[in-house]
């Protein structure tokens, strides 16, 4: 399953420093603006393919929106307001997302571990007065910790990522059931002994009443991780481990660290997400998030990562969770049946993920 | 290095969430003015589903869809939640969006739907709360059976005549959070308490699907062999423990019971009528009801609608199962 072609194997283009395809690059390290032939001119479009991929669903969303008294529904503040609040929780989880992938590993148990940082961040505040910063601290610890424990098991024992956090699902799911007792713990907010601050409830408000928090949140994990992964030796890493992990390993590059690193980064978005969850819904369920990992990993591969590892970006992700979140709403406000939204997501996935083997035989 | 696409990634979620806040709307009225309403128009109704994979869902949906195809004007849409309360909140806002006339929901979980609700209600938009609750007074009306009142029935027929000298009793039970559970739970251990001789030695949620019914009464089976009756808050895992019991060999000597009466093939009073279920308890949809106060509001421009329905039950066994099948209009 390991993609056999290393990057850098194709005429006309050379491989930049982070392991990438780099179009446009001549071989002395000089770079030209025009491109030299229909290979590359194909190489530059599926490079944007995620971004132009968004703008298109953007203009046929606006296209196929209902209209009311010549208003794009669409387009309404309120309507977009919704469309960027549904979209970052699953964002946060897919930035975390594509580090693994990138990797080339998965991470299924994302989902399972925000249901844990939910019920977390609304047991301490609520039944163990806990304040929100000492809350939602030692949440994003668990979640980083649990995350890292994964790694550390596929990096040091060996195995496969794909069972060990499938392992983590399970073991995330139930230590929310025992923390929660099953049930969902709700969140009343005031200054008496069972209720959180009520500055936690900001996490479900916008704003200027427009610009919802965890979309401004999203938006801010996402430009920090794009600039982590092109400016930083750890990202550097982390495309050379993925790209082949034999060559990386004997380079010098601190494979285990990495993995561990890379794992917990996953872990601990998720408890992000998660602590917006219980903002958002006035509760802490154990049941939460499930599913969520295959949205997340949805996003990752219709942003154009391969999941073999060594290629992608995280603007990639950012316009895939985009574009999948415009889908659902347009979907929605078009009153397509639910069974059929499910099969025109699955079709976008597949042609997503289609596109990029395109890509690798077209170049 | 690859700059451009960055930038580009960059400027689209930029522009984005800066046209979120600058784009121009026009002044929208009626917000939270006076409810439209009046004979010879069109009406768009929004309903919330909590998870159309559940039978009994099913039908709810299908009575509201059929009652509201007799109310000219009105047209339903119908939205899945499929158990998840992000999922259920979305579709309640996107309704908004599109301003129905009126909202219907069951909600999947009473906590996480109540904010979206009242927004719904504030801004001036009828909402009824069909089967399941939400906190807090912020709706129209509230259509549903009384859980406790079943479940106390229920558990009257386990004390008097279903296990009369007294016996075990596995408990599966609903989705834990949701209210309908823990009200049949609460309801069954009132009506046992006349016959000190049953006990309940174990309770585990269902989540009313029948396979994880069935997956929960295998493990609980195998714990209780010599368990007397398996009490199941629905019927899909009620029939879901037949057939672990089934499996196991025990399905002569283990009696079970529902909660739902659908008239439908695959619902509980077939299931009483082919011997499978000692009983089951009748749990109406109310979706017919629900039509029927969405006209009286949108139409009749009523508006002092009954804030409280209560759907009433009846007891179906071997006796009356396929008179009770027939009169409710099930087809064969």
């Amino acid at each position: 399953m390991t993609h056999l072609s290393a990057p850098g194997k194709r005429p006309g283009a050379a491989v930049g420093p982070a392991g990438e395809e780099r179009p446009g690059a001549t071989a002395t390290g000089g770079h030209r603006w025009f491109p030299a032939g229909r290979g590359e001119l194909v190489e530059r479009l599926f490079a944007v393919q995620s971004l132009f991929a968004l703008l298109l669903v953007f203009v046929l969303a606006v296209v196929v929106s209902p209209r009311r008294d010549g208003e794009i529904i669409f387009l309404s503040t309120e309507n977009l307001g919704n469309v960027v609040r549904a979209v970052s929780e699953i964002g946060i989880i897919a930035v975390g997302m594509t580090f693994v992938v990138l990797l080339g590993g998965i991470d299924l148990s994302v989902g399972a571990i925000l249901g844990l940082s939910a019920v977390g961040t609304a047991t301490l505040m609520v039944d163990s007065g806990f304040g929100i910063v000492a809350a939602v601290t030692v949440v994003l610890l668990i979640g980083a910790l649990f995350g890292a424990l994964q790694g550390y098991a596929t990096a040091r024992l060996g195995i496969q990522s794909f069972i060990v956090t499938l392992a983590g699902l399970q073991v995330a799911r139930g230590l929310a059931r025992i923390w929660s007792g099953g049930l969902g713990i709700p969140i009343a907010y005031g200054d008496g002994p069972q209720e959180a601050p009520a500055a936690f409830e900001i996490l479900n408000g916008s704003i200027n009443g427009v610009v919802p928090v965890p979309a401004v949140l999203f938006v801010g994990i996402g430009v920090a991780a794009i600039v982590v992964l092109r400016k930083t030796a750890f990202a550097r890493h982390v495309y050379a481990i993925g790209g082949n992990e034999k060559a990386a390993r004997l380079s010098g590059v601190p494979v285990l660290r990495v993995k561990v690193a890379v794992f917990a980064i996953a872990g601990l978005l998720a408890a992000v997400a998660g602590v917006i969850h219980a903002g958002q819904l006035n509760q802490g369920s154990p049941n939460d998030g499930a599913g969520y990992e295959l949205d997340a990993i949805a996003a990752v591969v219709i942003g154009g990562t391969s999941l073999a590892g060594g290629t992608g970006s995280m603007g990639g992700t950012l316009a895939g969770a985009l574009l999948l979140g415009i889908l659902n709403n347009i979907l929605a406000l078009n009153n397509i049946d639910a069974n059929v939204q499910l099969l025109i997501k699955g079709l976008v996935i597949v042609a997503a993920a289609g596109l990029q083997k395109l890509r690798r035989s077209i170049v | 290095m690859r700059t451009r696409p960055v930038l580009l990634a960059l400027l689209c979620t930029g522009a984005l969430v800066s046209s979120v806040a600058c784009s121009v709307e026009k002044p929208s009225d009626g917000d939270a003015a006076a409810p439209n309403c009046g004979a010879g128009r069109d009406f768009l109704i929004g309903m919330s589903q909590a998870n159309n994979a559940e039978p009994y869902r099913q039908v709810m949906n299908n009575d509201v869809q059929t009652a509201a195809a007799g109310v000219p004007g009105f047209t339903v849409v119908v939205a899945d939640a499929a158990q998840d309360n992000s999922k259920q909140v979305a579709d309640v806002e996107n309704f908004l969006t599109q301003r129905v006339d009126l909202l219907i929901i069951s909600p999947n979980e009473a906590k996480p739907l109540t904010a979206v609700v009242q927004k719904a209600y504030d801004r001036g938009v009828p909402v009824i709360v069909l089967d399941r609750k939400v906190e807090g007074e912020a709706y129209t009306a509230f259509i549903g059976g009384d859980n406790v009142a079943i479940g106390r029935a229920a558990g009257e027929f386990y004390a008097g005549t279903l296990l009369p000298d007294g016996g075990k009793v596995i408990e599966i039970s609903g989705l834990p959070g949701s209210t309908p559970a823990a009200e049949r739970a609460q309801g069954f251990r009132e009506g046992i308490a006349g016959n000190p001789e049953i006990e309940i030695v174990a309770s585990q949620p269902g989540d009313w699907l029948r396979d994880k019914g069935q997956s929960v009464a295998d493990a609980l089976l195998k714990t209780h062999p010599d368990a007397a009756a398996v009490y199941a808050h629905n019927d899909p895992m009620a029939e879901g423990a037949y057939l672990a019991a089934k499996a196991a060999g025990l399905h002569t000597t283990v009696k079970f019971t529902g909660i739902d009466a659908l008239p439908v093939p695959s619902g509980g009073i077939k299931a009483v009528e082919q011997g499978r279920l000692a009983a089951t308890f009748q749990y109406a949809t109310g979706g017919r009801e629900a039509v029927d106060l969405a006209r009286r509001i949108l139409v009749d421009c009523s508006t002092d609608v009954p804030r409280t329905t209560t759907l009433g039950t009846m007891q179906i066994t071997s006796e009356n199962a396929a008179e009770t099948y027939a009169r409710l209009g099930g087809v064969s």
